[in-house]
């Protein structure tokens, strides 16, 4: 340091002086000690290997006198095996070859039997004639490198066996979740299978007759509360039911088997639609409601015979305390078909039916629906119920229609109900054909 | 969705239960419950009084046919009371109005 505002001292004195004394202490460091005591091992060695010349850092490495060395071992002999094998095979060529090696890692034997990982530089020496003469070499004690690799190594292994556990656990995790899938699915197969029972895939076709359905499961097992059917009785006849089981899910659907084919059975033992629900009563009240679990359904059962010429068609029905059939009138109008007096199948031992009878003119739609539709939540708080006296306005706003027709428009009329429509809804539509088909041939219509 | 709330009080005619809240699917078994535990005596007459009720589905109606039932058991006999004209509908509908006696209030006679 200097001060700008003085005359500049003395060399010798003060802070130059701490460095001077330092300088002096290095240059009575002899060379001689320098080799001994660097801070990294040395060795020189003949041609042949024998060793020359050691110094001390290496010699208190290995735990070996010098007396012991010198002259009297080569380098190799100082290696373990894999490091006598390497410096054969790679060390020794390449050095006679390039004259230089450095930073070679190899492995020395200590004089208590351990490994000494170190790295090894070695040059050769050449004399004026530029022939060899010698090797030097010195050896820095890489313990502490190999640690550090070690170390990194274990790390890499624990990450690899981590990522390698993840993987395992993802595959796992995809097993389970291909297993839930597949369940899924098959309980999604058996599900469509049962549902099948409870209402037919598709409807038969009557002739002079068009039929339209519509069903939609409020549930997400897919298993309805509502039930609907259409099957022959003879030739000129057809019986038709729709309605609803109370409850939900599974032990609605087992209520609904047995339900519809109750009513097969009975339509077909005594057409007369009030008969055919008077069975269903017995059968429900002596299942469910005589063992103190009463269950009951609303159902309304028709026949219907289509006109086989130009004319009426003449439909009867009967009704368990189902919401009243609509009609849809060939000049525009439409009228609720109430059966009045009827009472929820299956909760008395004998229960009022009511019953109810009129002619569909070609172009005429008779309408059975569930109370899903009449008791969709409206509004905008979903406060309010759609009602049936808005179904008539609709179903008069659409007046005429053919029974796909009114489907179509009632579909849509439930899909803008959104999350207003909670439960499961059944339409079925029968009407007769504004313009009649021509009859097919006597022969394939018997009367 | 209103918690189901069902109270019950004796009369000199029998006893009233209160009934308030949702009689939906999920918790229309309480009522079943309760009313099945009910102890009735013959000649008395078990009130169910629905002023509070604010939904009722079809599993609701099976709760309240099974109180008639519990009822008829019991050589006892069973009104709805305060029915709400939702309900009131519905009832008429399916033909129940023919069956339950239906009361305007829970002490009305």
């Amino acid at each position: 340091m200097c001060r700008v505002d003085e005359e500049p001292e003395p060399s010798g004195t003060g802070g130059d002086a701490d460095m001077d004394v330092a300088f002096t202490t290095l240059l009575e460091d002899s060379i001689e000690e320098l080799y001994e005591s660097a801070p990294c091992g040395y060795l020189s060695t003949l041609m042949d290997g024998t060793i020359a010349k050691i110094n001390t850092t290496l010699l208190n490495l290995l735990g070996l006198t010098r007396e012991a060395v010198v002259g009297r071992k080569r380098f190799t002999d100082l290696l373990t095996v894999g490091g006598k094998l390497y410096h054969e095979t790679h060390f020794a060529p390449l050095l006679r070859m390039q004259g230089e090696l450095r930073g070679i890692a190899l492995e020395m034997k200590t004089a208590g039997g351990g490994r000494l990982p170190v790295l090894v530089s070695s040059l050769v020496k050449h004399g004026s004639e530029g022939e060899p003469l010698l090797i030097r070499t010195t050896v820095f004690d890489a313990s502490d490198r190999r640690a550090y690799e070690e170390e990194l190594l274990r790390r890499r292994q624990d990450a690899e066996q981590a990522r390698a556990e993840a993987e395992r656990a993802r595959a796992e995790a995809e097993e389970a979740r291909r297993q839930a899938e597949a369940d899924r699915a098959r309980l999604a197969d058996a599900l469509a299978v049962l549902q099948q029972s409870l209402v037919p895939t598709s409807l038969p076709d009557v002739p002079g007759l068009e039929t339209a359905v519509y069903y939609h499961t409020a549930s997400a097992d897919r298993l309805g509360g509502d039930f609907y059917d259409l099957f022959p009785l003879d030739g000129k006849r057809w019986a038709f039911f729709l309605g609803d089981v109370c409850g939900k899910g599974p032990q609605a659907a087992s209520l609904t088997s047995l339900t519809r084919y109750t009513l097969r059975a009975a339509a077909l033992h005594d057409p007369e639609p009030a008969a055919a629900l008077t069975t269903l009563n017995a059968v429900l009240h002596e299942r469910y409601a005589a063992g103190g679990d009463p269950r009951y359904c609303t159902c309304v059962f028709g026949i219907v015979e289509p006109a086989t010429e130009l004319g009426h068609t003449t439909v009867r029905l009967a009704s368990g305390g189902h919401p009243p059939a609509l009609v849809l009138r060939a000049d525009g109008r439409a009228d609720f078909l109430p059966a009045p007096g009827g009472l929820l199948i299956g909760i008395l031992p004998t229960a009022p039916i009511g019953t109810a009878e009129t002619t569909l003119a070609p172009g005429e739609t008779l309408l059975l629906y569930t109370d899903g539709l009449t008791e969709a939540r409206t509004g905008p708080d979903r406060g309010n119920l759609y009602g049936e006296d808005a179904l008539l306005a609709f179903a008069a706003d659409r007046a005429p229609a053919t029974p796909q027709e009114t489907i179509t428009a009632l579909t849509g009329l439930l899909k803008s109900f959104g999350d207003g429509l909670d439960d499961d809804t059944a339409l079925l539509a029968l009407g007769v054909p504004a313009t009649h088909p021509s009859l097919p041939p006597a022969t394939n219509n018997p009367r | 969705m209103s918690p189901l709330n069902i109270t019950h009080r004796d009369t000199a005619t029998g006893p009233v239960l209160h009934v308030a809240g949702e009689l939906d699917y999920a918790q229309s078994t309480a009522l079943r419950r309760q009313v099945e535990q009910l102890p009735l005596e013959r000649g008395q007459c078990l009130v169910i009084d629905l002023s509070g009720l604010e939904f009722c589905d079809s599993t609701g109606i099976t709760a309240l046919l099974v109180a008639r039932q519990h009822a008829q058991a019991a050589d006892a006999d069973i009104a709805l009371a305060a029915v709400p004209p939702n309900l009131m509908r519905v009832l008429a509908i399916v033909g129940l109005d023919q069956v339950f006696t239906i009361r305007p209030a829970a002490d009305a006679v």
